[in-house]
C-alpha cells in the first residue's frame, strides 16, 4: 500500500462525494443545498487539482484537465451565489439557485470522469 | 516549456496545499464564529466577507475589521490565522525563490530560451561546437559576414565570455556537451535553416562523436571538423565530414608549398586570407638544412611534408623517450645554444620552433637569431594570449593553430567550392600556377582578392534566371566591376576572374569568359570588392542587368517601358540579334 496513492484517491473521491451531496436535491429548493457543502467541495477540488499537477503522463494530463474543469464550475457557482446575496442583495432562490446547482452539476460530471479514470487506472495495474 | 512547468509545480505542490488548507480553515472559522453588527445585533460573516478578510489579512495588507468591529472571539481567531497565513505565504514564496535558484531549473530555463532562440532563427546559420581560441576567431569572422552562429561549449566561462562579447549578427550560445544528440537537436541541427556544423573541440574523439551524431541526425548537413592527429583526421573523414582541418598538417603543407612553389603558396594564402588587405610577397625560403625543434604532432607533420621537398632535415628533441626519431636527430634542449650549434644552426637555412610550450619556442628563436641571423625563423604559437610576444619577436613565419583553422574554415564556409578548387590547384605545375597568380594580380592589383560564389538559381539570381530563359548570356557580360554610369557597357572594365565552374557533375577549372551561362551553374569568382558587390546586385536586379547587357537604360515602370519600347523597338532588336549571334557562334564545351 502506498500512502501517496491513498491520499490521492481520497481527495479525488471526496471531491466527487461532496460535489454530489451539494448537487442532490430539488433545483429550486434552497434548503437542499448547503453553502458549507459547496465550500468544502471547492476546497477539496482545489487540493486535488494541486495533487494532480506535475504528472507528465497522458493520464496525468487528463486528470488535471478534469480537475480544472471542476474548479472552474464550482468557483463560478460560488461567484453566482456571492453576487446574488451581496451585490443584488436578494436571498438565494429561483433562477440564481438553478444556475448555482446546474453549475455544480457540471462540476459533478467532471469529477465523475476523474473517478472513472482513477478506477480504470487502478484496474489496469494487476497485483 | 512543459519541462519547466512540471519542475516548478512538483516543487510547489506542498506549499500550495498548505496555503489552500490554511485559507480554508481560516475562512470557515470566520464564517462559524458569531459576531455582532454596529447595532449590537448577532451577525455572522458570510463566506464572501470571510474570504475578503482572510485575503487581505494573509497578504498582510490589513484593511482593518470589516465590515463591523470584531468581537473578542473573532479576534482570537484572527490572532491564530494571521500567523498561520503569513507563514503559509512565506513558505510558498521561499520555495518559489529556491526553485528559481535551483541549478537544474536554471539550466533547463537556459536550455529553453536557447532552443526558443534557435527555433526563431529565420536565416541560414551555422553551429559551432567548441568556443576556444579557434571558435572565438571563427565566430567573429562569420558574424562580421552577417552569418548567424549557434555556439555550444561545455565550459561555462567561455559561454559567459560569449554573452559579454559584441557581435555584428546574432550569436546564440549554450553551455552543454555538444556530443549529446539532444543538445545538437536543440542547437537546430535538424532545422532547414541550418547550413552546417563545425566542430572545433580540442579533443579528436569528442569531435568524432559530434561528427557521428551530426551525420546520423542530418546526413545532408555540411560538416567541417578539426582534427589534430592523422588517425583522427581519417576517422572523422570516414564519417562523412566534408572537410577535416588538421592545423599541423595544414601549416606543414603550406610551408612545404612555400619551398616548392611560391606561386601556389601565394594562391593558398590569398584564398584563405582577409580580402582587401595588402598582398604579401611569398616568403623566400632557401633549400638546405632545416632544423625542427620538437618532434610531437607538429614536428612529425613538418618532417613528413618537408621530407619530400629536397631539403636536409634535422630534428632536436629533448625527450629521450620519443620513439621513431629520424636518424641524425639531436637529443638535447633546443633552448640552449650548444644544442642548436650541434644540430648545425650556423649553416642552417631555417629553423622551426615547434614545441608545445610558448616560452621555449620564443627562447629557441631568440637563441637561433644570435647564432645565425640569416636563418629563416618559424615559430609555433600555442596560446592566444601570447600573441603580442610572438609579434614582437620578428618572426619570418608564425604558426597560430587557432588562426590556421579559423581562416581555412571561414573561407570554406563563405565559398564552399573553394575546397574542391584548391584540391585541383594543388596539383598545378609551377608555370601554370604562375600564370594563375599573374591573372589574379591583373584583376585585383595589390589587394588580397575577394572570393564569392554565384549559383544560377531563381532564389539567388532571379534576374539572371529570367533573362537566360529568353536569350543566351555570356559570362563576360556580367563580369565588369565598375559601377554603372552613363557609359555602361561601352567601357567594360573586368575586375573579376572566373576561377571554377560546376555544371552538373562536371567541373571546369578557369573557364573562358565567353561561356554561356546555364541554369544550375555554380561559379566561383575572385576579384575586387566592388566587382563582387556590383555582380551580386546585377544578377538580382532586372533593370541593372538589362542595362548591363544592352547598354541601354530601360525604364523600370510599365508605362515608360512601353513608351521606350515603342520608340526603340528597332534598335533593341538589332542589339539582341547581334548578341545572340555572337553567343551562337561559340561552341560550348564542357570538360569533365
Amino acid at each position: 500500500m502506498n500512502s501517496e496513492k491513498v491520499i490521492f484517491a481520497f481527495f479525488i473521491v471526496l471531491a466527487l462525494t461532496l460535489n454530489f451531496g451539494f448537487f442532490l436535491g430539488g433545483m429550486d429548493d434552497p434548503a437542499h443545498h448547503n453553502i458549507y457543502e459547496l465550500y468544502a467541495a471547492i476546497v477539496v477540488s482545489l487540493i486535488s487539482t494541486v495533487l494532480k499537477v506535475g504528472d507528465r503522463t497522458h493520464l496525468g494530463a487528463v486528470f488535471l484537465a478534469t480537475s480544472l474543469v471542476a474548479d472552474l464550475q464550482l468557483i463560478a457557482a460560488a461567484f453566482v451565489w456571492g453576487m446574488t446575496e451581496h451585490i443584488a442583495n436578494e436571498t438565494l432562490g429561483g433562477s440564481a439557485l438553478g444556475t448555482v446547482v446546474s453549475l455544480s452539476g457540471g462540476a459533478l460530471l467532471a469529477n465523475i470522469i476523474s473517478v472513472v479514470l482513477l478506477v480504470s487506472d487502478t484496474i489496469t495495474i494487476r497485483r | 516549456m512543459s519541462n519547466l512547468f512540471y519542475i516548478l509545480f512538483r516543487r510547489l505542490r506542498s506549499p500550495l496545499i498548505v496555503l489552500i488548507i490554511v485559507y480554508a480553515i481560516s475562512v470557515i472559522g470566520f464564517v462559524l464564529i458569531p459576531g455582532v453588527d454596529d447595532q449590537g445585533n448577532p451577525w455572522k460573516m458570510s463566506f464572501f466577507h470571510a474570504f475578503y478578510f482572510v485575503s487581505f489579512m494573509g497578504t498582510t495588507i490589513g484593511f482593518g475589521e470589516i465590515p463591523y468591529a470584531f468581537t473578542d472571539a473573532q479576534r482570537y481567531w484572527v490572532l491564530i490565522t494571521m500567523y498561520a497565513t503569513v507563514v503559509a505565504w512565506l513558505y510558498g514564496i521561499g520555495m518559489l525563490l529556491s526553485v528559481f535558484q535551483d541549478p537544474i531549473f536554471r539550466q533547463s530555463m537556459k536550455n529553453n530560451s536557447f532552443s526558443r532562440r534557435v527555433r526563431n532563427i529565420r536565416e541560414p546559420f551555422y553551429i559551432i561546437c567548441g568556443y576556444g581560441d579557434t571558435g572565438l576567431q571563427l565566430t567573429h569572422s562569420l558574424s562580421r559576414e552577417g552569418i548567424v552562429v549557434v555556439v555550444i561549449d561545455v565550459d561555462e566561462n567561455r559561454i559567459n565570455e560569449l554573452e559579454s562579447d559584441d557581435f555584428v549578427s546574432p550569436v546564440v550560445g549554450l553551455c552543454a556537451d555538444a556530443s549529446q544528440s539532444e543538445i545538437l537537436e536543440m542547437g537546430g541541427i535538424k532545422s532547414h535553416w541550418c547550413r552546417g556544423i563545425i566542430t572545433l573541440i580540442n579533443n579528436d574523439s569528442v569531435n568524432l562523436t559530434v561528427a557521428i551524431v551530426a551525420q546520423l541526425l542530418n546526413p545532408d548537413l555540411r560538416l567541417i571538423a578539426r582534427a589534430e592527429t592523422p588517425e583522427g583526421e581519417s576517422n572523422i573523414l570516414s564519417f562523412g565530414a566534408n572537410e577535416v582541418i588538421n592545423p599541423f598538417e595544414t601549416f606543414a603543407s603550406r610551408l612545404a608549398l612555400a619551398l616548392r612553389s611560391p606561386s601556389l603558396y601565394s594562391l593558398y594564402d590569398w584564398m584563405t586570407g582577409k580580402p582587401g588587405e595588402q598582398m604579401q610577397e611569398p616568403p623566400a625560403l632557401k633549400r638546405g638544412l632545416w632544423i625542427i625543434c620538437g618532434f610531437g604532432r607538429f614536428g612529425r607533420a613538418l618532417y613528413a611534408h618537408l621530407d619530400d621537398e629536397d631539403v636536409v632535415l634535422r630534428v632536436i628533441e629533448s625527450n629521450r623517450e620519443v620513439r621513431d626519431l629520424p636518424s641524425g636527430s639531436v637529443i638535447g634542449r633546443p633552448t640552449e645554444a650548444a644544442t642548436l650549434i650541434k644540430a648545425g644552426i650556423k649553416e642552417a637555412a631555417g629553423i622551426i620552433a615547434g614545441t608545445n610550450v610558448d616560452a621555449n619556442n620564443l627562447s629557441i628563436i631568440m637563441t637561433a637569431e644570435e647564432v645565425n641571423p640569416d636563418a629563416f625563423r618559424v615559430a609555433r604559437q600555442n596560446e592566444d594570449k601570447n600573441a603580442h610576444l610572438f609579434q614582437s619577436a620578428h618572426l619570418d613565419m608564425l604558426m597560430q593553430r587557432g588562426q590556421v583553422i579559423s581562416n581555412t574554415i571561414f573561407a570554406l564556409i563563405r565559398t564552399p567550392m573553394l575546397g574542391d578548387f584548391l584540391r585541383i590547384v594543388s596539383r598545378f605545375k609551377n608555370d601554370k600556377a604562375n600564370e594563375l597568380v599573374s591573372r589574379i594580380i591583373g584583376v585585383v592589383h595589390d589587394r588580397v582578392p575577394e572570393l564569392w560564389e554565384i549559383s544560377i538559381t531563381p532564389d539567388e539570381t532571379p534576374a539572371l534566371c529570367d533573362v537566360i530563359k529568353k536569350r543566351q548570356v555570356l559570362v563576360e557580360d556580367i563580369l565588369h566591376g565598375e559601377e554603372l554610369s552613363e557609359k555602361y557597357a561601352k567601357e567594360k572594365h573586368i575586375a573579376a576572374l572566373l576561377l571554377f565552374l560546376k555544371r552538373g557533375e562536371g567541373n571546369v577549372l578557369l573557364p573562358e569568359n565567353n561561356r554561356i551561362i546555364r541554369p544550375g551553374d555554380r561559379f566561383l569568382m575572385c576579384g575586387t570588392y566592388d566587382a563582387r558587390r556590383h555582380m551580386l546586385r546585377v544578377v538580382k536586379n532586372i533593370n541593372l542587368l538589362e542595362a548591363a547587357l544592352t547598354g541601354e537604360d530601360i525604364p523600370a515602370g510599365w508605362l515608360f517601358r512601353k513608351i521606350y519600347e515603342m520608340r526603340h523597338k528597332s534598335t533593341i532588336d538589332q542589339m539582341l540579334t547581334s548578341n545572340s549571334e555572337k553567343a551562337g557562334s561559340e561552341v560550348d564545351k564542357t570538360e569533365a
